[in-house]
């Protein structure tokens, strides 16, 4: 457990100044008497600091009941494998190949669709469109698999931004090198400056 | 319309498993807000050992992710009427997003079966079919194949 706490620290200091500026903005007073929210991963140990700092409104039973003592021994923080990576920007590879994910893909769409238009870039090892399975319509997703590093970002390039049946897709990387900065998540402010934050260190 | 859906601060845990004679088994995992996705999955079954991966995924997956949650209004929903975890198994959905934090727990649901039959079916079914999906969202774990990967996540 102790171990646990160690390792569940793992977030950049900026970024938890961040949230908690968000956390300020965005707080909605309407329930003063709400506890501050207890994240409860077995996994981290303990509660992302930059989470648990804002107030939220909470529901469920999850905070209740606390009686699973075991959680944090289900698995400490420490022995998770993960592949070496510099930690710098950049796409991840995956064991077989490089993982694209393709977004605002129609309801209707087929598996062949996707075939179609993704292998022109390369030989498509794996696709996943996964359906909603209450409409049985396609979720709006799909996971697209190349061997190379060039097939995938060719069809980055040439796809992202495109129509497939009618919709417009967006095309990006599934994973990455190294954490994000919070500024690719942040999509909501216009103005796009933040004064009160110094420039980050890298 | 989803509230939260866009502004950048989001979590995801979702468990399930039961105690029984292989052990402690379950299935654990969790989006965090930097984008690290870990996921644990135990069975002593054939002297199976603890699986453990993490992985960091583009901005783009966790975007996609918060739009199925918004979709799906499962922040909407409370667990109080839903069949409480029990010695069949337990499962434990927790979402930060916006400024609401959700941490409902219920039992194993096997089928539609189990959701009709319970107190709150319509609560229940959005539970039951967004962590199918929240399963399958995840891309593939860079030490899997999709076939490994989705093999384990279906299996319950």
């Amino acid at each position: 457990m102790a171990s646990a706490d160690v390792e569940a620290v793992d977030f950049e200091p900026e970024d938890d100044d961040l949230m908690d500026e968000d956390g300020a903005v965005d707080v909605d007073n309407s329930s003063p008497r709400a506890p501050l929210p207890k994240l409860k991963s077995a996994i981290t140990g303990g509660a992302p600091s930059s989470l648990a700092a804002a107030p939220k409104k909470t529901k469920g039973r999850g905070f209740r009941d606390d009686t699973d003592a075991d959680r944090n021994s289900r698995f400490a923080a420490r022995d998770f494998d993960s592949l070496d990576s510099d930690g710098g920007p950049g796409p991840q590879r995956s064991i077989e190949g490089w993982i694209i994910l393709v977004t605002g893909v129609h309801e209707e769409a087929q598996e062949d669709d996707l075939q179609n238009a993704f292998g022109e870039f390369g030989e498509v090892k794996n696709l996943h469109l996964n359906l909603d399975r209450r409409t049985g319509f396609v979720k709006g997703y799909a996971l697209i698999e190349y061997e190379n590093l060039e097939e995938a970002q060719a069809a980055i390039s040439a796809m992202n931004g495109t129509e497939l049946l009618t919709q417009t897709i967006s095309v990006d990387w599934a994973f990455s090198n190294g954490p994000f900065k919070r500024r690719n998540m942040r999509r909501r402010s216009p103005r796009g400056h933040r004064s009160r934050s110094p420039r980050r260190r890298y | 319309m989803a509230t939260g859906e866009d502004s950048g601060e989001f979590y995801l845990r979702y468990y399930v498993g039961h105690k029984g004679k292989f052990g402690h088994e379950f299935l654990e995992f969790e989006f965090r807000p930097d984008g690290k996705l870990r996921y644990a999955n135990n069975s002593n079954y054939k002297n199976d050992t603890m699986i453990r991966k993490e992985v960091f995924l583009n901005p783009a997956v966790l975007r996609e992710c918060r739009r199925i949650i918004a979709d799906s209004e499962i922040m909407k929903e409370d667990d109080n009427n839903w069949p409480e975890p029990d010695n069949v198994g337990r499962q434990e959905l927790e979402i930060v997003m916006g400024n609401e934090h959700i941490s409902f727990t219920t039992s194993k649901i096997g089928s539609l079966i189990d959701v009709q039959s319970s107190k709150d079916p319509e609560g229940l079914r959005i539970f039951y079919y967004l962590v199918q999906v929240s399963h399958r969202l995840q891309p593939v774990p860079p030490h899997h194949t999709c076939q490994q990967i989705d093999e384990k996540l279906f299996y319950f």
